[in-house]
């Protein structure tokens, strides 16, 4: 029991090497693994989640958990069947053509991997033709672009117009972020969620394939 | 008095502060030209690629690595100042030494309307007011945008700004372009305010920035538009935006090494290209705020790396771009009124040369004429203390202490009204008032005052128009450029 109290302590405290250390122990006890998941992993998470958005934990530190998790999760994935391995889904992500701002959206992506998240990332100055193939190609949930220059946002409809055009929209749930871009406008080019931030971007993300799991 | 001398009397008339020691200078530099040397950059322009392999960089693919005494023979070749004039071809700014000067920031994504208080989209008329409000400010001493027109051809947002600016004050502009075809349309129109491109390059009223995408990544229009306006004789800062824990290591001195290497490439590039050609080192340093993930410019670690920057610009010897007058919070309260204060304070007490970013409210995200009345008040104060304290005979004044003697008072003698205008200050927004002379004046606050005062410049400044012959060349100007526009749009279509 107490093993994983500070299984959860070492996910809180970023400490890759012990959380592992813990893990590999606690399955030798003859832990299960799906009780080191959900009773010690995850509920480590929802802690750094909930002091993050209190402000008592900080960005390098929710990032630090995360990997603590993945790595975690690295051990246990060999003896969970697929079902129990949590896989929010895949997500396609790219700043778009004409628009070279790269940290934001490589925060989102960062945060949509901490969140059980695939993340395809298709890097800056992204054309509307290449997030089209890479739709084609990853089949991913949800595609998330990313703009910073009122000049280069239009490139989001240009890219939704695209999908249109080429039987791909339906598909899959576009998400839309950066300083610039706003709910009214995410609605205007008929994307399907907006987040003002990453941590909100993972949870919108989050949302999206629960609904669309379940509808 | 007068006859005594006083040895190694040290006269300090500009009150300075230093954050690094010359040695630590000397440390942050180092820095920088181990990291173009060992690291190297990354640069997405053929001409520069070719440019610096031929002057003895290695490079492979787009990654260059940058000898050291190339480097240090690029920070020798340029001039350690540089002039500036205005419109009219008087010099406005000799950017150098520690001469600072403050003017507002470019691009934000907002607007505050000084009028109705809504945060909007910014309009080209919004470019004209800030232009006409920097022109009526005495302490304000160049222009910039502070706000992308969106109601443009939006590829020409540039453009328009800049002709929107150039109509409606007479101070320098300091500008940026899309890329380098924008490039060229204001150089052409500042060139025709001045008669020609040469009369424009003698005396250079335009100043051209564009920035390198940290880390020691450097875009083909970044470096190819700082090339092309050096070509032209345009003086250029080459300036990076570094979040110390994102683009750069979460340390001060790590970050102050990155923001260096970053400036320092696109100024060899620079010189190997035109030696001797002006160039203003920048960098827009601070945190990356770990919570709500925004660059700060109000934090405390912001304006501790801007006169850091300052100070190795000074140990190598080239002018830089400051930044200050800029604010996180999003409304004009208190915060935003201690955040200006402390960086104009502080970047005055460096030594920044071109302080820019003023009326930069929400991290920059929204351009305000509002907060740059008010920096324009804040200004006015930092001067004051920057003037310091005049000790001669005449100011230290024995004779009139004598005159007047114990129990008497100054108020009429010919030596107070020789000197209090100039000894001390004058607000025109801070309140002084006695408190029943405040209530028979409406009791109002700063915010209310600084509303009025805003909006009367804007409502009644003029700046002396342009000739005829120079609108209507201004207007082919932009005209032609809309064509060019028009016509690759619908290519791509
Ligand atoms: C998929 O779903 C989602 C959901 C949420 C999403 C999302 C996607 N994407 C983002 N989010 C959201 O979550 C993220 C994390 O919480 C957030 O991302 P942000 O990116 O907002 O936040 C980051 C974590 C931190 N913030 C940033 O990284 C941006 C900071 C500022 C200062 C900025 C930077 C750093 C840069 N810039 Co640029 N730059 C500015 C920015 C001003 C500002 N104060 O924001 C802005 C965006 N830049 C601007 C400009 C004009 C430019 N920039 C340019 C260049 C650069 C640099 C390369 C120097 C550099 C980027 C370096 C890099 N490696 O990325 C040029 C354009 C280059 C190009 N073609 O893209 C240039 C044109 C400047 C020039 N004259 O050349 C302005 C845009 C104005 C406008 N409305 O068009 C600007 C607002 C600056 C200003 N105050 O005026 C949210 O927006």
């Amino acid at each position: 029991m107490s093993n994983f109290e500070s299984l959860s302590k070492a996910v809180i405290a970023g400490n890759v090497g012990q959380a592992a250390e813990i893990t590999k122990n606690a399955l030798d006890l003859g832990a299960r693994p799906m009780d080191i998941l959900n009773l010690g992993l995850l509920p480590g998470m929802a802690v750094v989640g909930d002091r993050f958005k209190k402000g008592d934990m900080f960005v390098p530190e929710v990032l630090m958990a995360a990997r603590v998790m993945q790595s975690c999760m690295e051990i246990l994935k060999p003896m969970l069947v697929d079902e129990e391995v949590p896989s929010a889904g895949t997500v396609v992500i790219g700043t778009v053509k004409g628009d070279l701002h790269d940290i934001g959206k490589n925060l989102v992506a960062m945060m949509l991997e901490s969140a059980g998240f695939r993340v395809v990332n298709l890097g800056v100055d992204v054309p509307p033709e290449k997030f089209a193939s890479a739709i084609r190609e990853h089949k991913p949930h949800i595609l998330g672009m990313s703009a910073l220059l009122t000049t280069t946002m239009l490139r989001m409809k240009d890219t939704i117009e695209l999908l249109e055009e080429e039987g791909l929209r339906d598909k899959v749930k576009v998400i839309v972020g950066g300083a610039p871009v706003t709910r009214d406008f995410s609605e205007e080019i008929r994307a399907d969620g907006y987040a003002p931030d990453a941590a909100s971007a993972a949870e919108l993300a989050k949302q999206i394939v629960g609904f669309s799991v379940s509808s | 008095m007068g006859n005594m001398v006083c040895p190694n009397f040290k006269v300090c008339v500009t009150p300075q502060f230093e954050v690094l020691t010359q040695d630590q200078r000397q440390q942050i530099y180092f820095g920088a030209l181990e990291i173009l040397a060992r690291t190297g950059a990354q640069i997405h322009d053929e001409r520069t690629l070719e440019l610096l392999q031929q002057n003895g960089c290695q490079v492979e693919g787009t990654r260059v690595y940058f000898p050291r005494a190339l480097v240090e023979w690029a920070v020798a070749a340029a001039p350690s100042y540089v002039t500036i004039y205005d419109r009219n071809g008087r010099p406005a700014m000799y950017l150098g030494g520690n001469n600072v000067y403050f003017g507002p920031g470019p691009t934000n994504t907002f607007h505050l309307d000084p009028f109705t208080g809504e945060r909007r989209k910014p309009l080209k008329t919004d470019k004209a007011d800030v232009a006409r409000v920097v022109d009526a400010l005495p302490n304000i001493d160049y222009a910039m945008d502070l706000g992308t027109p969106s109601d443009v051809t939006s590829t020409l947002a540039d453009v328009h700004a800049f002709d929107a600016m150039v109509r409606n004050t007479e101070k320098p502009i300091v500008h940026w372009g899309f890329d380098v075809e924008q490039y060229e349309d204001i150089i052409k129109m500042a060139a025709a305010v001045k008669g020609g491109l040469e009369q424009l390059a003698r005396r250079p009223f335009i100043v051209l920035y564009s920035e390198s995408s940290p880390p020691l990544v450097h875009s083909k229009e970044a470096i190819a538009k700082a090339l092309y306006a050096a070509e032209m004789g345009i003086p250029v800062i080459y300036t990076p935006c570094v979040m110390a824990g994102a683009t750069a290591p979460a340390t001060m001195a790590g970050t102050l090494a990155i923001t260096v290497a970053e400036s320092l490439a696109g100024l060899t590039a620079v010189q190997l290209l035109k030696k001797g050609a002006p160039f203003i080192m920048g960098g827009v340093i601070s945190i990356m705020d770990m919570s709500s993930t925004i660059l700060s410019y109000g934090a405390p670690e912001f304006n501790l790396l801007q006169a850091a920057l300052a100070e190795v610009a000074h140990h190598i010897g080239l002018p830089v771009f400051g930044t200050g007058g800029c604010i996180d919070s999003k409304v004009l309260d208190a915060q935003a009124a201690a955040e200006a204060a402390q960086s104009i304070l502080l970047s005055a007490l460096s030594g920044a040369n071109l302080v820019h970013d003023c009326g930069y409210m929400e991290f920059g995200s929204t351009g305000s004429v509002e907060l740059l009345v008010l920096d324009d008040e804040i200004i006015g104060y930092v001067k004051r203390i920057m003037r310091g304290i005049n000790i001669d005979d005449e100011s230290l004044a024995l004779e009139v202490i004598d005159r007047v003697g114990p129990g008497g008072h100054f108020l009429g003698e010919d030596h107070t009204m020789a000197h209090f205008r100039t000894e001390t200050w004058f607000p025109t927004l801070c309140d002084r008032r006695r408190y029943d002379d405040w209530v028979a004046h409406g009791s109002t606050s700063l915010e209310q005052r600084l509303k009025e005062k805003t909006q009367a410049i804007i409502r009644g400044h003029q700046p002396r128009p342009l000739p005829d012959h120079v609108l209507a060349r201004l207007d082919e100007i932009v005209s032609a450029a809309e064509e060019r526009e028009a016509a690759k749009a619908k290519k791509r279509r």
